[in-house]
């Protein structure tokens, strides 16, 4: 049993996502809390040079899972072995995040927690909060009394910043090879590249999000500009997926993705419900609209009434201009 | 080729909610439903049987007596039994405590695919699956746009970043579903009058071989508090004005923010 | 008369509006401005077994009681009226079969009618024959073992689409209308038939409403419907049943209006309050609601009756639809009061709604004929000697 703190880091192309260098950030806050040391899990290609680099993040210690590309929950078996009797092990509420995670509270036995928007460790016991019932309720929890250790907890996007100008490198060792048991059966058969490679939304700090309002695929130019100029990526509401004009995995809401962006612009979203679950912990939320009933006007940080083509090319305009461009 | 579909029966996305002194979710009170992501689950299920691919499709669902209304909405989509698992130990259930209580009841029921929806509406922790498939020793193939039976392999095709990948698995699987599956069906007239006659059968944890010891109280987490989200301040509005000036004040704003 | 609401009636309702709001209040405002039957929706209601609701099980179709019925048309016409016409004129249609048509009818045309794969429609006016139904001129002539049909119908609902009619012609011209009207089974692909024209209406535009032409049109013998003369019988029984239906319609439009009307004041504001607040607004959504509810109220025990095959249920059936229609009418012109100007315009729907209404009170009887029936029977209960007046 120890104070550890560990931490899955997923890796792409040999880059550390978004996702773990905010989770090592949020592992060396927790480690600082508990006395422990913070510990990567990494994995996905190119995680075996990368390790090292995650000291810089925020980690003493790292243990590569995998170099290449597998399911995530394949690796359960030796993350298990990797994590055992730590104190909390912090898991990005993606879906490798969450299938891992949850294989590991199947494996070991131990409580789970989250998406979470905080966590810490008080008194040696941690302590998560989590916004439930479509966010109308926050609700405060803890460990059993008893429960074993680590707790697995899932932690939404944004709720840690990462480190900046950090040095030091961590102390990379290889997991053992275990028998990845039944778990480890899943395997990828084929591999489809699209043309284009799509922004990760989860991982995106700056969201234009477009909805019925945009009206059709080319409606969606300027937001793309627009997100471009804010160093962001581009979402939708569901109306605007189920009529084509953007694909599938921009859809944001409650059966796409749930974002937690440092801003997001809502254009042309009229902020039904099952939209608003996806995306209303953003930190700063500016809703484009014409009607000016619109239901986003009600949660909104900031709502312009108005024409998003005449609003968002000038607002692109603008920041650039502002940017000294 | 059976498949058993786990559903959950959760507050109505636009219901009112509470919660009770003891801090559960007062799952009686308000409008119930079935989670809307199973429904895509019940629907990719019902596909396959319909193609010829599966002869039997059957529900589980553990939650307060109630929940069977939502495994009878199921069997009036289709399908030809359903399973509850109810026991006043189970109140306050967490995660794990739901894992380990339908990982028992799949084992007794041995189905060729144990297929679930990709999270809950309430929780959208969506770590079930994956405790599922660990605690049952079988593997997992996860957020499939589409469940595929081929002999004795399943198959999902998972939507990515980049495209698509085919993720395949030998047989017994857990596995779950996006909305990408399909749009599912309304419970016609007769399915409704049929679902009445179709069986549903209850089992306490006694039944399953579980002792109330063996969940830990239900759950290994507890709930120390539940309050109100902070107040926002007042949405702040910019209308009737031009999209010049619209344009410089949100630029003022988003750079008084420092987002800019 | 008693009756009560099952468990069954409320889940048939919650079923019934889930699909009502999902599927069809979408599609209403486009329905009444293109005038176009909507048979998206026809083949949904097919699909989930809800067009057989009048139909016994061993024609496939699901036998739900009157009060079930009324509740399926009325959830449908508070999100469409016109909607609500496909289920009650697969009923109206039907009807003359289900009151006089033989077993081996019944069976050759009831399960394609439950399924909803064939549509149904009840062809009994004409030009001149409105509420005078005696002054009927189609003619049925007896041509060996066939009847040669000739003719015009005029606002016929869903005429012009029904695959099967239920028209009544004179096979005897000197006996009058009343006692020389027959019944006759059409399949509208039999040559000689023809719709040539629909009516632009006021209300309920996606419905069609068809003037038919009958030229010799050869109808077998076994088509006609009990025996020769039975027609106005065999009419005005089907009529006691299917204004029910029309009552419910009613009902169903008037609680869409005031739904709309209630949500509408929530959110709209003027002299710095709610509408809703406002002690006026109130007192007018209170009248709505409480003379929907004793509408609706009516319909029902209207429709126990019916069940209960009671003697006396034209009574009852002529009091629902005389109350409910007015009712409609009353509801939906306040509804677009309350909305005050936005009430007129097309972006709402309750506009839409009040052009609906208005139909309620006119087809299926007009308000003044159930007067007749109601006073009439009122005669007869409290033993007062009717005297015809013409």
């Amino acid at each position: 049993m120890s104070n550890d703190i560990c931490f899955l880091a997923e890796f792409a192309d040999g880059v550390a996502s978004r996702s773990a260098m905010e989770l090592a950030a949020g592992a060396r806050e927790l480690a600082a809390q508990s006395g422990g040391a913070t510990v990567a899990l990494a994995y996905g290609p190119g995680a075996a040079a990368g390790a090292a680099g995650l000291g810089a993040a925020g980690a003493s210690r790292a243990v590569v899972l995998s170099d290449t590309n597998v399911p995530a929950v394949t690796l359960a078996v030796a993350a298990a072995a990797a994590v055992r009797g730590a104190h909390t092990l912090l898991a990005p509420a993606t879906p490798n995040g969450r299938d891992l995670a949850g294989a590991l509270v199947g494996l070991l036995g131990v409580p789970a927690f989250g998406p979470v928007r905080a966590a810490r460790i008080e008194g040696g016991r941690l302590l998560t909060e989590q916004a439930t019932l479509q966010g109308t309720v926050i609700t405060v929890s803890q460990p059993a009394d008893g429960a074993p250790q680590p707790s697995v907890v899932l932690v939404l996007s944004g709720t840690f910043t990462p480190l900046e100008g950090g040095t030091g490198k961590a102390v990379v060792s290889q997991a053992g090879g275990v028998d990845a048991g039944p778990l480890g059966q899943a395997r990828i058969a084929e591999s489809h590249p699209a043309e284009a490679a799509v922004a990760n939304l989860e991982e995106a700090s700056m969201i234009v999000a477009g909805g019925r309002g945009v009206g059709s695929a080319d409606g969606f130019a300027p937001l793309h500009e627009l997100a471009a100029v804010l160093g962001g990526a581009v979402g939708a509401s569901r109306a605007a997926a189920d009529a084509g004009w953007v694909p599938y995995q921009l859809q944001i809401g409650q059966t796409g993705k749930v974002v937690k962006p440092a801003l997001y612009v809502a254009c042309g979203i009229s902020g039904a419900i099952q939209h608003r679950v996806g995306m209303q912990t953003a930190q700063n939320v500016v809703a484009i609209n014409k009607d000016p009933d619109a239901p986003i006007g009600e949660f909104a940080d900031l709502f312009v009434v108005g024409d998003l083509f005449a609003i968002v090319p000038r607002l692109t305009a603008e920041i650039r201009r502002r940017a000294g461009g | 080729m059976k498949i058993i579909v786990c559903i959950k029966q959760v507050p109505a996305t636009t219901a009112e909610k509470r919660y009770r002194a003891d801090l559960r979710l007062d799952r009686a009170a308000s409008e119930a439903v079935i989670n809307p992501l199973d429904e895509y689950a019940i629907e990719q299920a019902l596909r396959l049987q319909e193609s010829g691919a599966v002869e039997s499709v059957g529900y589980l669902s553990m939650g307060p007596e109630q929940a069977g209304e939502a495994l009878r909405r199921a069997l009036a989509m289709g399908g030809d039994e359903a399973y509850l698992v109810t026991d006043a130990a189970l109140a306050g259930s967490d995660a794990w405590a739901t894992a380990r209580v339908l990982a028992a009841a799949l084992d007794r029921l041995a189905p060729d695919v144990a297929l679930m929806g990709m999270a809950s509406d309430d929780a959208r922790g969506s770590l079930v699956p994956a405790a599922v498939a660990a605690m049952r020793g079988v593997p997992l193939l996860s957020y499939g746009s589409e469940l595929q039976l081929h002999g004795t392999t399943a198959r999902v095709r998972r939507l990515t970043a980049a495209g698509f990948d085919m993720l395949e698995a030998p047989l017994p699987v857990v596995a779950s579903v996006t909305d990408q599956v399909g749009e599912p069906r309304y419970a016609s007239l007769k399915g409704i009058m049929a679902a009445k006659r179709k069986p549903m059968e209850t089992w306490s944890l006694a039944d399953l071989g579980l002792a109330p010891a063996d969940l830990h109280g239900a759950a290994l987490t507890r709930v120390v508090e539940i309050r109100k989200p902070e107040a926002k301040p007042p949405t702040e509005r910019i209308e009737n004005v031009g999209p010049d000036e619209a344009v410089t004040r949100i630029a003022d704003w988003l750079a008084a923010r420092k987002l800019i | 008369m008693t009756y009560r609401l099952t468990a069954d009636h409320l889940e048939l309702r919650a079923m019934v509006r889930e699909l009502a709001e999902e599927q069809i209040t979408p599609r209403a405002a486009a329905i009444d401005a293109s005038a176009e039957f909507p048979w998206d929706l026809k083949e949904l209601l097919a699909r989930q077994d809800l067009l057989g609701t009048s139909f016994e099980t061993r024609y496939g179709g699901t036998e739900l009681d009157n009060i079930a019925q009324c509740i399926l048309v009325e959830e449908i016409a508070r999100a469409d009226a016109t909607t609500s016409l496909i289920p009650i004129v697969q009923k109206l249609g039907s009807l003359p079969l289900s009151v006089a048509g033989s077993e081996e009818q019944k069976q050759r045309y009831f399960p394609r009618l439950a399924s909803g794969e064939w549509l149904a429609a009840f062809a009994l006016t004409e030009a001149g024959a409105g509420s005078d139904v005696a002054q009927l001129r189609t003619r049925a002539r007896r041509d060996g073992d066939a009847y040669l049909l000739t003719g015009s119908k005029r606002f016929i609902t869903h005429g012009s689409i029904a695959n099967l009619l239920t028209v009544f012609a004179l096979t005897d011209t000197d006996a009058g209308g009343r006692k020389g009207m027959s019944a006759f089974i059409v399949e509208t692909d039999t040559p000689g038939f023809s719709a040539p024209r629909l009516e632009h209406k006021m209300g309920i535009r996606g419905s069609p409403t068809a003037e038919l032409h009958f030229d010799e049109v050869r109808v077998p013998a076994a088509n006609r419907l009990g025996e020769e003369g039975d027609g106005f019988r065999i009419a005005m029984a089907t009529l006691d049943q299917s204004r029910l239906s029309v009552a419910a319609q009613a009902i169903g439009i008037a609680q869409g209006a005031l739904d709309f009307a209630v949500g509408y004041a929530a959110q709209r504001e003027q002299f710095g309050e709610r509408v809703v607040d406002m002690q006026g607004i109130q007192f007018m959504l209170a009248d709505m609601a409480s003379q929907t509810e004793a509408a609706r109220q009516l319909t029902y025990a209207a429709a126990a009756v019916v069940d209960a095959g009671d003697a006396d249920l034209a009574y009852w059936t002529s009091c629902a639809k005389l109350i409910a229609g007015d009712t409609a009418m009353r509801v939906t012109t306040d509804a677009v009061q309350v909305l005050g100007g936005y009430g007129y315009v097309t972006d709402y729907p309750v506009e839409r709604m009040m052009r609906d209404a208005k139909i309620t009170q006119l087809y299926e009887g007009t308000q003044q004929i159930q007067r007749m029936i109601v006073a009439r029977q009122l005669l007869q209960r409290s033993g007062v000697p009717v005297r015809r007046s013409r």
